[in-house]
């Protein structure tokens, strides 16, 4: 051990150091702890919180229970019961629709699998409830949310362009339906 | 009869407010603890209860009194709420013989009493020694009897441990013991009158200014071993949380558990206290007398004497909570490889310098 070492250790060198890092992050005190429910985090555009079922303009649901959704989730949270609409044999709808939002992991991949853009990721995240089975949600609490998250709705899809095939994806020429 | 009664009374009312001071001050101490920490890691600490949190100490006080009292399965029953008391009372004791101010005496009806120490005890260092050992059967009680792996593993560390070390605290301060030639801690505060000099850290002799005595070796292994025996970073192996869930106290909840917290606090700022007083001169001012008593005003001169006292214990204090925002914990081996082979030689060789130059150069 050469003398700069040795003299390194009896003086607690390297302890020092330590010390006076701390000691000047205590001097330049500038933290950057954010005071949760006082204030909150801006969220970026692509966060992905609180699942919804959306609506059109004219307050009819989007959903069209062709219960893709439930095949994508990884999860098994959604499970939907798919109807005919009463009076419409072309036309059905999600007669109940249920999401375990225990098991949700929210990785998006409903939304990404739904045809007609019925679910929507809303940046609610303060969903915590006393009890677990407030969590098992049914069809009207998830319109509710939708409600209140997305105030801006689409029109009816045939309100939409004359022309648009709905999975207008080959067609370059064609409008895009607007998102 | 009535002279004893009234004694007692004085006495009690002396215990009373030193009791509640040092109560005060670990309550601060907890907020102060949680805050420095936060403020060194770019935290803000305990901020919502009272403006900037500075209530917090009350609602942690009654949230542990309300606290279910559990006792677990197969626990010792007596021995694991002896454990708590065994840890506590020494802790709180050590404060009698503690100097906070100058030892004037005053005259209240008809007896005579000192107001900054309730018992100026000839062996008062002594004293403090021996009841910090007693504190740790506490420690070893409260392991044992909890019936759990993890209280057992801690409280034999904690054995172990303050065993290596307060060998060492005992040691570091016989350099000073032999410098003041006495074991009260009022006469070794009063041998350090008269400027930072004279203070035993750096030990000039009452005629002169070269720190011919020095004790800062001393003071070295002195403060160190304090921190080893508090059970405190980087020495917290006791109740080393990542691998002991909480040492010695995991199984305990509610007012035990908040004896065994005070407790810990309480010997931290009894540590500090003896390290102001035997190393860094107690109640004296670094100048030579005080501003009051040379401004005229002698018998206000007790304010600046405890305002220096209570500077320099918050000054230790200050630096338990500094090592802890910094310093990772040792490993078993080293802590025990340091006790013995680093500490334990360099105090007694301080004790052979120290008895040489007293010697030759007496005080």
């Amino acid at each position: 051990m050469n003398l700069k070492t040795w003299i390194k250790t009896i003086t607690f060198y390297d302890l020092l150091v330590g010390m006076k890092a701390t000691m000047s992050h205590l001097l330049h005190y500038r933290p950057i702890t954010l005071q949760y429910p006082h204030e909150k985090r801006m969220l970026p555009d692509n966060y992905r919180g609180m699942l919804a079922l959306l609506r059109y303009d004219d307050g009819t649901e989007k959903c069209v229970g062709c219960d893709l959704c439930e095949a994508a989730c990884p999860s098994r949270v959604i499970r939907v019961v798919s109807a005919e609409v009463p009076g419409q044999p072309t036309k059905r709808y999600s007669k109940e629709y249920y999401m375990d939002m225990t098991r949700c992991l929210f990785c998006g991949m409903c939304v990404d699998a739904c045809p007609v853009d019925a679910l929507g990721m809303t940046r609610e995240f303060e969903w915590a409830v006393y009890d677990k089975r407030q969590l098992h949600l049914n069809k009207e609490q998830l319109l509710a949310i939708g409600d209140r998250s997305f105030p801006v709705r689409e029109k009816q899809l045939e309100l939409q362009h004359q022309n648009v095939a709905f999975f207008n994806v080959a067609f370059k020429h064609l409008p895009q339906k607007p998102s | 009869m009535t002279e004893l009664s009234l004694r007692l009374a004085v006495s009690l009312a002396q215990i009373a407010a030193v009791m509640g001071i040092v109560m005060l001050t670990v309550m601060i101490l907890t907020l102060a603890e949680r805050k420095v920490l936060g403020w060194m890691q770019d935290r803000m600490g305990p901020m919502e209860v009272g403006p900037y949190g500075i209530l917090q100490p009350i609602a942690d006080g009654l949230k542990l009194f309300f606290k279910e009292d559990i006792v677990p399965a197969g626990a010792n029953k007596a021995m694991f709420t002896l454990a708590p008391i065994l840890a506590m009372v020494p802790a709180m004791i050590g404060f009698a013989v503690i100097p906070f101010g100058p030892n004037v005496t005053v005259d209240v009806f008809g007896i005579t009493i000192k107001p900054f120490v309730i018992s100026d005890i000839n062996i008062g260092v002594l004293y403090i020694l021996a009841f910090a050992s007693i504190g740790a059967y506490g420690i070893i009680l409260g392991g044992w009897s909890s019936n759990s792996k993890y209280s057992l593993l801690g409280g034999l560390r904690s054995a172990a441990q303050v065993i290596s070390y307060e060998l060492n605290v005992g040691l570091a301060i016989v350099g000073v013991l032999l410098l003041s030639g006495s074991l009260s801690l009022v006469t070794i505060t009063q041998a350090q009158a008269g400027g930072f000099w004279h203070w035993f850290i750096w030990g000039a002799r009452p005629d002169g200014f070269f720190p011919i005595h020095t004790q800062i070796f001393a003071f070295v292994v002195f403060v160190i071993s304090a921190v080893a025996e508090t059970n405190r970073v980087p020495f917290d192996l006791p109740e080393a949380e990542s691998e002991l869930v909480a040492g010695f106290f995991t199984e305990y909840s509610g007012m035990r558990f908040a004896f065994f917290f005070i407790a810990e606090y309480a010997n931290m700022v009894l540590v500090s206290c003896v390290a102001a007083s035997l190393f860094l001169g107690g109640w004296n001012a670094p100048y030579p007398g005080t501003i009051l008593g040379y401004a005229g005003l002698e018998q206000l001169a007790w304010i600046e004497n405890v305002a220096w006292f209570t500077l320099k214990v918050y000054m230790f204090l200050f630096l338990f909570f500094w090592l802890r925002a910094t310093l990772p914990r040792l490993r078993y081996d080293q802590l025990m490889r340091f006790g013995w082979k680093v500490m334990l030689p360099i105090a007694l060789a301080n004790i052979v310098v120290t008895a040489i130059t007293a010697y030759f150069f007496p005080r």
